[in-house]
This record gives C-alpha cells, sequence and structure tokens, in this order.
C-alpha cells in the first residue's frame, strides 16, 4: 500500500512546493498590473500624469492610502519608446518622485530636498532602451509597464487648492509626442 | 520525459497486462498532483492574505519591515506589500510600522478607546493613520483619517497624545469608526539614519486600551 501511494503523494507535495512559490512570484506582478490598468483607466490612460483628489474613506484605487499626502499618478508604457517625467517644483514642505517597474521593485526615487527644491526630469527607459534627451536623467525600467507617483505633503488642508494648482504643471509624455 | 518517470515509478503489479498504469492507478496520480497545486495556491493565498504589511521585525505592537521595494525583498515580502500596501517607499525615504494589536497583545477594536502616546522622531516628518482590516481609511463623519507631526502645537512634538476610539474625545482624536478591527500605520518619513535601522520601542507609540 504504501509502495503504491508513496510516488504520487511525494509528487503532490513537490507541486504544493512549486504552485506556493509561483503564487507568491506572481502575485506582486498580478496585482501591479492590476493596480497599473486601474490607475490607467480612472485618468486619462497611459502616459499620461493624473492628479488624484486627496484620499478619503471612499478611495479605493491603491491599499493603505496616505491622507496627508496628494498624489499625482502616470500609468507608463515603454513599448512605443522612453517616457518623459516632469515634475514641477510646489510649495510643500515634502515631495517626492518614486518610479515603480512591474514587479514592485522602485526603479527611482528622488525628493524636494534631494533636488535642492528644483523640478524633477527623468526619462524612463524600457528593455528596448534609447537615449534621455538633453535635461533628462536616464532611469533605466525592467519590464515595459509601471507607475510614476508624485507624493507631495499636506500639512494644512487649507493650502491644497494652492497646492493642487502648482502640481498641474507636472507631466508625463512618450518622448516625441 | 516527467510522464515517463511517472510511469516508470508505477509497480508492475499496478499495471495493466500491456504494461501501462491501471485507471485506478492514473486516477490516484492525477488527485494527488491536482490536490497538490490547489493546496500550494490556496496555502499561498492565505499566506499572503494573513501577512501583516511589514511584518519582519515586531517591536512590541509594532512590525515593520526595511526591504520594501528593493529586489532584496523576499518573495513573501514582496506579496504582502503588494497585497497591504503596493508603492510603498523604500526604507530611506520612508518607514512603515504597523501595529494590529496594542501593547498587551490583543487586536484593535473600533469599539473601544485606545491612548496613543509618543514623542519626537528621528525624522523630518512622521504620520499615524487608521485603517480597516483591508488596508482602506475608516469612515467617519469629520473626514479625520491621521494626525501627523506637522499638523502638532511645538509644544506637542517631544511629547504627545492621540486618542483613537469612536466617538469624539477632548485633545488629539482619530476615529476609529465603530468598526470590529482596525490597524494604524506610523509614517516615518525621511529617518534620520536613512531608514537602515528600526526605531527602538522607547521610540515608537505605546498603544494602550482604556475603555471597551
Amino acid at each position: 500500500m504504501l509502495r503504491r501511494f508513496l510516488p504520487p503523494v511525494l509528487l503532490g507535495l513537490i507541486l504544493m512546493a512549486v504552485a506556493w512559490h509561483v503564487t507568491l512570484v506572481q502575485t506582486p506582478r498580478a496585482l501591479m498590473a492590476a493596480a497599473t490598468h486601474r490607475i490607467a483607466n480612472a485618468g486619462s490612460g497611459f502616459n499620461t500624469m493624473t492628479a488624484a483628489p486627496l484620499a478619503t474613506s471612499d478611495s479605493r484605487m491603491i491599499v493603505r492610502p496616505s491622507p496627508d499626502l496628494a498624489y499625482s499618478s502616470c500609468p507608463f508604457d515603454l513599448s512605443k519608446g522612453p517616457v518623459l517625467v516632469d515634475v514641477a517644483a510646489v510649495p510643500a514642505p515634502y515631495w517626492s518622485l518614486s518610479v515603480f517597474d512591474a514587479r514592485t521593485d522602485v526603479a527611482f526615487v528622488r525628493n524636494n530636498v534631494q533636488a535642492n527644491g528644483n523640478p524633477i526630469r527623468v526619462a524612463l527607459l524600457g528593455e528596448k532602451g534609447g537615449q534621455a534627451p538633453p535635461g533628462y536623467e536616464p532611469v533605466p525600467v525592467k519590464g515595459d509597464k509601471g507607475i510614476a507617483l508624485i507624493r507631495i505633503l499636506i500639512d494644512d488642508r487649507a493650502r491644497f487648492p494652492q497646492i493642487d494648482a502648482a502640481r498641474q504643471a507636472s507631466s508625463c509624455k512618450v518622448l516625441g509626442s | 520525459m516527467a510522464e515517463d518517470a511517472i510511469v516508470d515509478a508505477v509497480p508492475p503489479s499496478h499495471r495493466t497486462r500491456f504494461g501501462l498504469p491501471t485507471l485506478q492507478t492514473i486516477v490516484i496520480w492525477v488527485v494527488c498532483a491536482m490536490v497538490g497545486i490547489v493546496a500550494g495556491i490556496l496555502l499561498a493565498v492565505h499566506s499572503v492574505s494573513s501577512g501583516v504589511f511589514g511584518s519582519q521585525t515586531a517591536i512590541g505592537p509594532w512590525t515593520t519591515g526595511s526591504d520594501f521595494g528593493t529586489a532584496d525583498a523576499s518573495a513573501k515580502t514582496r506579496a504582502v506589500v503588494a497585497r497591504r500596501g503596493l508603492l510603498a517607499l523604500p526604507a530611506s525615504e520612508a518607514r512603515y510600522y504597523n501595529a494590529a494589536v496594542d501593547d498587551s497583545g490583543q487586536a484593535l477594536n473600533g469599539h473601544c478607546r485606545y491612548r496613543i502616546s509618543g514623542g519626537a522622531l528621528p525624522a523630518r516628518w512622521w504620520s499615524l493613520t487608521v485603517y480597516d482590516g483591508d488596508g482602506y481609511l475608516v469612515k467617519n463623519d469629520p473626514g479625520v483619517y491621521s494626525i501627523g507631526s506637522a499638523a502638532l502645537r511645538p509644544d506637542e512634538q517631544v511629547r504627545w497624545n492621540v486618542a483613537v476610539a469612536p466617538n469624539k474625545q477632548p485633545g488629539n482624536w482619530l476615529p476609529s469608526g465603530n468598526i470590529d478591527h482596525f490597524e494604524l500605520t506610523l509614517r516615518v518619513y525621511l529617518p534620520a539614519d536613512g531608514g537602515s535601522g528600526n526605531l527602538e520601542r522607547t521610540q515608537l507609540p505605546a498603544i494602550t486600551r482604556e475603555a471597551c
């Protein structure tokens, strides 16, 4: 009896370990892909910057949103070439740009302190490569899709309209478009 | 190749006269394989669903991790962060401390009143936010979801108290919305050590249940 059942049970255990690992590895990619498309559908599509309203209890775009931050996001698709991200300086005590690839790894992050309060300009380069135009810092990204996210600290909600107006100058577009 | 290996592993007594495995044997192999695959997927889903955001290190009631968004993150950390806090910043930019229990180890209950007390933190600024079990902001009438160092009076910066309760409280108040279970997330932005180390227990806020 043992001789009959041991091999298939061992196979089952091996497949269980493989399925467990594959599921864990694929979960971030699946959730990131879903979030990227969700943000693109809620905004103006891929390769455009969308300024979201401040998070409330009704916000479901991402989990664990910070109510202290104003988010502007650019779901990018590098299959058509490099994407240029321009982040305008805003009158807030903290703001930053972070770029996440399809695997949820951070490809780039910089805040206003590191940028000395100056605008941040980066060129996102995908697997096909390409060159960053003058004035833009090249940022290699694994895979074609991901999210560039601007965070701005809103320490006083009364100042949000002023900051909201200033952040509209930030942009995201395919090189040459 | 794999099929050959499976056929080879079948004892002669469980093969037909043509040397092929019997239907019963094939069914046993297929069932074991399918049960294994389904069990592996379910275990992984459960592991991610029950995983706590930033659960690598426990410091009192707080849990944290320092490899969010990096290639060093393990498959499980990466999956839990994607499920519980997608687009989290790397440690150099922000540290995330999450609490699902109070100082005595009891789950945070939205029907109870808690006192969160802390001091100055070695960072540029910090904020404390109340989330429901799914990681979303808790619905409440005044629309208050967090409190941050930027909103505290200068005399409060070194020693502050926040009441987390369903009903309005004097002083700093974070509504818990009368939900069964809530979580607290402390975000510490631009930590003084560049995110290389964890805050110590004495630096992190105390979470005391006062009434229920």
